[in-house]
């Protein structure tokens, strides 16, 4: 149990926050809610770095866009009339289903995704919105897709960076629908397949777009070009949602572990793909 | 692990031999040798940088009402700062890893695991434990339906249950039987009590309604 902190600290400012980090030279660690950091107890860890009170907890509509603030909670995101609203409540949907609500109330968007866990609950909403993240480093604050900083995450590239916030666009809402669907051993269990979906139909029901994340099912969170793709432009029907379904379980490639075997999470996958692409259509007011 | 009592604190019987009191005796010393840290850089650098620590550092908790002083590492979790340096032990530590629930107290109104949050980030937040929950002859309204529905068994787990009950109460104060099993889903019994459990709440639920500011 972290035997080898010395010392804490607790940045007002992102700066701040920045400049400790580099200064501990990958000894430090930031800690928001806690819930991974300290019950993990990495004995390697010196310093850690609170940056709860740096001001990034708000749920803010700029524009068209909504950005989420890094240490904003599960709990802050599950209640948020706004985020229950958006998206058919897709990231509320995802942020209720991230672990017990002892969790919830400390766990963090920004630990969610600085963790770098490939079942992390509101990776697949995140992805499926096309949310960037806004990451504060050595140089510049700068923008990047959300996809792209999970995948430096697993690099081990982001170790002198700060997760500031998340920004993505307010979805169409006309003829369109979201999904979030989860599969664990428990309800408050980790994810051993979770999907987020979207679509959007014209009005002779054929499909404008789809979009489809999962997690879980891979070293990282993965959007499903593929089946996207195939979607894209034809009338949807039980068939095609079937077809996507197919390809999904035939692009990922989850691992085996104590929960579940490979083979379980894929069959899983294509299941929970299924499942989530008809409630889209549903939500879109569109019967199969 | 050197802990400081508040002597505003209700006085102790100090004269047993207790195994927390020789944990803490044993443990003293091998906190405050960290030094030669950030804390030069942190110095030159943005001055609002808070640091706390290296070693124990004094802080004072909000605990069932009252302000409570005591010194710790910075490593310390709340729940060993309530079971080991302030001999509150209502909250069970068991699997220290955020999983099985017996830790749970409330903070600030929301349910929280104790052993994933750091007592020095406890500070400024209303912290809850079951000691605060009635005595043993007027028992709060969780407890008492606890107790008529034989909701537990070995009892280890009851404590951290009956904090989840009144956080989940208070945010749902007519629950279904699904919405407890839910709500309480962050919480573990071994002895597997759960049907107990659950009557116990909806029960408790009742209860409050009717007798209002009990709850």
């Amino acid at each position: 149990m972290f035997e080898g902190v010395e010392a804490f600290y607790r940045p007002t400012t992102v700066r701040e926050a920045l400049h400790l980090l580099r200064k501990a030279k990958g000894t430090a660690r930031i800690v928001a809610g806690g819930t991974g950091v300290v019950p993990g107890g990495d004995r390697s860890v010196r310093f850690l770095i609170d940056i709860t009170r740096a001001g990034l907890s708000y749920i803010r509509k700029r524009g068209g866009a909504w950005t989420i603030g890094a240490t904003t909670t599960m709990a802050e995101i599950e209640d948020s009339a706004e985020m229950r609203m958006l998206a058919g409540g897709l990231l509320a949907s995802a942020a209720a289903a991230c672990g017990s609500v002892e969790i919830r109330s400390m766990a963090t968007v920004g630990g969610n995704m600085a963790n770098g866990s490939p079942a992390a609950d509101l990776a697949p909403p995140l992805l499926a919105l096309d949310a960037e993240a806004a990451i504060a480093g050595t140089a510049a604050r700068r923008k990047m897709p959300l996809a792209d900083y999970l995948a430096a995450v697993c690099a081990g590239k982001m170790k002198n960076a700060l997760l500031v916030e998340i920004v993505f666009l307010e979805p169409s809402a006309a003829r369109g629908g979201w999904c979030f669907q989860k599969f664990g051993r428990t309800a408050v269990d980790i994810s051993l397949v979770n999907v987020a979906a979207g679509l959007q139909l014209d009005a002779r029901g054929r499909v404008k777009w789809a979009r489809i994340a999962l997690g879980a099912v891979a070293p990282l969170p993965l959007r499903m070009p593929a089946a996207e793709a195939l979607m894209t432009g034809r009338i949807l029907d039980r068939a095609l949602l079937a077809e996507a379904a197919e390809s999904v379980s035939d692009t990922v490639h989850p691992i085996g572990d104590i929960r579940a075997s490979a083979d379980y999470r894929r069959e899983i996958s294509r299941v929970l793909t299924g499942r989530a692409l008809e409630q889209c259509a549903a939500r879109a007011g569109y019967s199969l | 692990m050197n802990s400081k009592k508040d002597p505003a604190l209700p006085a102790k019987p100090k004269n047993n031999f207790s195994r927390r009191g020789f944990m803490r005796g044993v443990g003293i010393g091998s906190g405050a040798l960290g030094t030669g840290l950030l804390e030069k850089e942190a110095a030159a650098a943005p001055a609002a940088a808070k640091v706390v620590g290296p070693g124990p550092v004094p802080i004072t908790l909000e605990i069932n009402g009252k302000p409570v002083h005591l010194t710790v590492e910075p490593r310390v979790t709340l729940i060993d700062a309530l079971r080991n340096h302030l001999d509150i032990t209502g909250a069970k530590k068991v699997c220290d890893r955020a999983t099985c629930g017996a830790c749970t107290v409330i903070m600030d109104g929301k349910t929280v695991y104790s052993c994933t949050v750091l007592a020095i980030d406890a500070q400024g937040k209303k912290i809850e434990t079951i000691e605060s929950l009635g005595t043993p002859t007027k028992r709060h309204p969780i407890s008492q339906a606890f107790w008529d529905n034989d909701a537990q068994q070995c009892g280890y787990c009851t404590p951290g249950f009956v904090m989840a009950s009144k956080g989940f109460l208070e945010e749902h104060p007519n629950p279904t039987m699904a919405e407890v099993e839910h709500g309480l889903g962050g919480n573990i019994c071994r002895c597997g009590t759960y049907m107990g459990i659950r009557k116990a709440v909806l029960e408790a639920a009742a209860a409050m309604k009717k007798g209002g500011k009990n709850g």
